[in-house]
């Protein structure tokens, strides 16, 4: 039972942020295309978000360390 | 300690030898000798400085060039100046860590592991960067700087000071979680099907690597920036 309830909280908080990153990032390739010329700030500014949202699914891991049997 | 035993347990932390009470792993191993690969690398490429560059120095000066580039569009030309080389060395040394991992047979031949796939490394980077930010505060800003902590309104406070102590608990486990997680999948398809497919894997962690490294930096210079910077 142990078992399944780590595998649930990594797999589980792997939705929020994976949906996340991909709106960010669509929406972020979306800008780039329309306007070449910002697109080194558009990236740094992406990967700082992405970077962020990914931070949620590092606690589901944490979590998941944390009550492993 | 359930927490505990799972670092220890993961494939590196196998005690080599001890020098006197401290215990030896392979990530320590490891670490000493990218420091070393580091030095030798940056003693030879300073040797002799010509003003046309050549070979090991050409190469050195084009990382640098980028990487200061990079600093002075996050923080301005003063702040790179003054903070791009503590920068500069985490985003170097966190890059070698890496790639360490990609070597072959790292993390199964005793003394070779990515020295970022243990939580220990990560987590002394990041008291490293946690501190350096309030100190280069203090130094910018003198007594006033922890004036920002009661900005916006004086009962955000307790906020505040758990938004400065999880900046350190995240960057190292982005870090750690990254790495950890990147070699597991790499052993793991090596387990199912050795031959060609991990490939795949190794190719995606070279990117990996480099994006991660990257992301430390950046989020250090942010939170350095953000320290000194005028708005308070």
């Amino acid at each position: 039972m142990e078992h399944l309830a780590v595998a649930l909280a990594i797999g589980i908080s792997t939705i929020g942020p994976g949906l996340g990153q991909g709106i960010a990032a669509s929406k972020a390739f979306e800008g780039m295309a329309r306007q070449p010329e910002a697109a080194g700030n558009i990236r740094t500014s992406m990967i700082l978000a992405l970077a962020f949202m990914e931070a949620l699914t590092i606690y589901g891991l944490l979590i998941a360390f944390m009550i492993m049997p | 300690m359930p927490l505990f035993s799972v670092f220890m347990a993961s494939s590196g932390g196998h005690v080599l030898f001890n020098i006197g009470p401290f215990a030896v792993n392979s990530y320590m191993t490891t670490m000493v000798a990218i420091t070393i690969v580091i030095a030798v690398m940056g003693i030879l490429a300073g040797r002799n400085i010509k003003t046309v560059p050549s070979g090991l120095q050409n190469v050195a000066e084009a990382l640098l060039e980028m990487l200061n580039n990079f600093l002075t569009s996050l923080m301005g030309p003063k702040g790179a100046r003054q903070y791009g080389p503590l920068l500069g060395t985490f985003f170097i040394f966190i890059l070698f860590c890496n790639y360490s991992g990609l070597l072959p047979m790292s993390g199964h031949l005793p003394g070779l592991a990515a020295p970022t796939s243990t939580l220990s490394v990560t987590a002394g980077l990041a008291i490293i960067v946690f501190f350096c930010t309030h100190i280069f505060g203090i130094k910018e800003h003198g007594m006033h700087y922890f004036g920002h902590f009661l900005k916006p309104v004086a009962f955000m406070l307790p906020l505040m000071i758990i938004e400065e102590l999880v900046r350190p608990l995240s960057l190292s486990l982005r870090l750690y979680g990254n790495i950890f997680g990147e070699e597991t999948v790499t052993a793991q398809i090596f387990g199912l099907v050795p031959l060609g497919v991990p490939i795949v894997m190794q190719a995606l962690s070279v990117l990996m690597g480099l994006v991660q490294a990257g992301v430390f930096m950046i989020l250090a210079a942010v939170y350095i920036s953000g320290a000194t910077g005028e708005s308070h």
